[in-house]
């Protein structure tokens, strides 16, 4: 029995937790990797896509070092005028899931925005440690810009996006992408996005055992893909990027997170030092919400409001 | 929902499905969630749109699997639709009917009815049920509570009480809600006095009571129902143990109490439980040896270790009611009934 006070979780989604906890434990220790492998594994796509008027072509591309990578270009079907473009980032503890998880969300972006979805199969924690799964990332992202013309999107208008370690990847490619002097970005999308390898906020302490993806579950995604360096002084602001000190010169941020969940204080940290700096972000804190609440239980008001407000903001930036 | 409910039944097909389902609806229950989000609810587990009908005033919802309020002009609801106390539900299945979808129906219409329950909420957001139910709530209003829930005044009644969780054989007809305990959420149900048989396990049936008095018979249920040992006991009527019952109601269990505590070591041998529990219904070593259904050598043999470890002789004057009572507290302290079963993510399948 916890003594830890910290703020409950929304009737609906408490609900669902009842159905998630079959296939997401909330402490995901390394010895669960295999398992959640397996249980976090996205249903086929060809099913996700059913009834969806959008086109899927595969590709491999040329990854970090060169080595081959998989990914997926999702757009509506019958457009062949340039679109905008998103590259999407999975979630899944950077050790687990694939390049479709949680995609239905992201689908709406393509037919009912109009936009150019590449998914990248990044590769994972910890058969492949920082910077693999980020600079797997960078690669997709260079290759799209580079491809542009070819893949139909416009590359004026081209945005990341990513859920959860996804989140993290997003931002850190931004970041990147910013340092580089690489494509230029026009929105990053960073859903409860894990971006700290320190486990120090608040936050972090005070949902262990309970939810989705507790503090230990942290500690084993960081220390998957940070070995011993996690949460020491050798930490590249990619990888974490909580630990970059200068947030200047990004591209508008739209932040969403749960305020039942760990990553609440680091969402909102991000958010706070973009404006600090003098950016542009956007940040909605939903009461009640345990981690990636939209993909497990979309179906409640919550998810529903969540998923909404996204898709607006997402609308403003890339629509035409 | 529905996707994961196969993803648990894919990665163990052991799983119980139907019990995440039935848990998943006792939060939906516990936190006053509105008909929208039960139907979203229902219909994200089934994966098929849900529909709901009530006669008076004339209401109809129907809500698909994300949770939108689905267009259009509503069917008649299906052959396997549940109605009860005017309130109609059904899941719009396309092709035969999936292995949940029994128990999905059953706990979306139970949800429905508690939410739309018989009286209207307090100022202090309970239920009329919650407020009868409750000694703390001033007898005044518990008689209104009462009388609004159409109880008759000088009427005796009953209360069963059961885990949301429970398997209902038979559904009696009365008030019911969801009621906190200290032991997490029960179900409370009332029914007639002479209503001595359990429709639900585990369950627990109160003392007879006037309605005002009903908190009583609550509190006997719930003491009633921790006492259960499913499935050879699904349900205890609190008039088996009389008075004591009620004493036991009111007893802080976590107060020191050394008879108690002695009988950790004696309910930790295998013969313990079924020992103490012929122990303390026989009248003699000779009876409680039938009841163990062992020989009277090997129960005096035991009795003797009891004795030792408990520091009093079991059928020596007042060391009957030590044990009895000692052996009861013991069982509360001890109950497993109220536990939800774990969810199934064990090591072992995790491969």
């Amino acid at each position: 029995m916890t003594t830890v006070a910290r703020p409950e979780f929304d009737p609906e989604l408490k609900a669902g937790l009842a159905v998630v906890g079959g296939v997401f434990p909330p402490t995901i220790t390394p010895d669960l990797i295999a398992f959640m492998r397996r249980s976090y594994a996205s249903p086929p796509i060809e099913e996700t896509l059913r009834g969806r008027a959008i086109e899927r072509r595969d590709h491999v591309i040329a990854g970090h070092g060169g080595d081959p990578l998989a990914v997926s270009v999702l757009r509506p079907a019958g457009i062949d005028t340039p679109r905008p473009g998103v590259l999407f980032a999975h979630s899944g503890g950077l050790m687990f899931g694939d390049r479709f998880s949680g995609a239905d969300l992201v689908l709406d972006w393509v037919d009912g925005l109009g936009a150019v979805l590449v998914t990248v199969e990044y590769r994972l924690a910890p058969e492949f440690p920082d910077p693999f799964p980020r600079e797997d990332c960078y690669a997709a992202l260079e290759w799209v810009a580079a491809s542009a013309e070819v893949l139909g999107i416009r590359r004026d208008r081209l945005m990341v996006a990513g859920a959860s370690s996804g989140g993290g990847l997003a931002a850190g490619t931004a970041l990147a992408a910013r340092d580089r002097g690489g494509p230029a970005l026009c929105g990053q999308v960073l859903d409860y996005p894990m971006l700290d390898d320190r486990g120090v906020t608040p936050s972090t302490r005070q949902f262990d055992g309970v939810g989705v993806w507790d503090r230990v579950s942290n500690e084993t995604g960081w220390t998957a893909l940070l070995g011993e360096a996690c949460g020491g002084p050798d930490v590249s602001p990619y990888a974490a990027p909580a630990r970059a000190t200068d947030l200047c010169g990004l591209p508008p941020a739209f932040v969403d997170v749960g305020a039942a969940e760990i990553f609440r204080d680091e969402a909102i940290g991000y958010a706070d030092r973009i404006w600090a700096a003098g950016g542009d972000a956007e940040l909605h804190v939903w009461a009640g919400g345990f981690h990636a609440f939209d993909i497990f239980a979309p179906h409640t008001a919550l998810a529903r409001g969540m998923i909404r407000t996204r898709n607006a903001w997402v609308e403003k930036i890339l629509s035409d | 929902m529905q996707e994961l409910l196969g993803r648990i039944s894919a990665l163990d097909p052991q799983a119980s499905v139907s019990l995440r389902v039935i848990a998943c609806f006792d939060e939906l229950v516990v936190g006053n969630v509105n008909t929208r989000g039960l139907l979203s609810a229902a219909a994200s587990l089934a994966g098929c749109t849900a529909g709901f009908r009530q006669d008076l005033p004339a209401r109809s919802v129907r809500v698909t699997p994300k949770g939108e309020i689905a267009e259009g002009r509503a069917l008649p609801p299906p052959d396997s639709s549940i109605s009860c106390d005017g309130l109609t539900v059904w899941l719009e299945r396309a092709g035969p009917a999936h292995a949940n979808d029994t128990i999905i129906l059953e706990r979306l219409a139970l949800a429905l009815r508690i939410r739309h329950g018989r009286g209207r909420r307090d100022v202090d957001n309970r239920r009329e049920l919650g407020l009868l139910l409750d000694r703390t709530v001033p007898v005044e209003e518990r008689r209104t509570a009462a009388a609004r829930l159409h109880l008759a005044p000088g009427v005796r009644y009953r209360v069963l009480a059961a885990p949301l969780f429970a398997v209902w054989a038979e559904h009696p007809t009365g008030a019911e809600d969801v009621v906190p305990t200290p032991y997490g959420p029960i179900h409370a149900l009332v029914v007639p006095q002479d209503h001595a048989r359990g429709g639900a396990s585990p369950s627990g049936i109160g003392v007879a009571a006037a309605p005002e008095h009903l908190h009583r018979s609550f509190r006997t249920a719930v003491v009633a129902l921790r006492l259960c040992a499913p499935p050879v006991t699904g349900c205890v009527l609190a008039d088996w143990y009389g008075g004591v019952i009620e004493l036991l109601a009111d007893a802080p269990l976590d107060a020191d109490l050394p008879d108690v505590d002695s009988l950790d070591e004696v309910m930790g041998h295998a013969w313990g439980p079924a020992t103490l529990d012929a122990l303390v219904r026989a009248g003699s070593v000779r009876q409680a040896a039938r009841l163990a259904g062992v020989h009277h050598s090997t129960l005096q043999t035991r009795l003797d270790a009891i004795t030792e470890v408990a520091g009093f002789d079991p059928f020596d004057g007042i060391g009957r009611t030590r044990l009895g009572i000692a052996y009861l507290v013991w069982r509360l302290r001890n109950s497993r009934v109220l536990d939800l079963p774990a969810p199934t993510y064990t090591a072992s399948t995790a491969g």
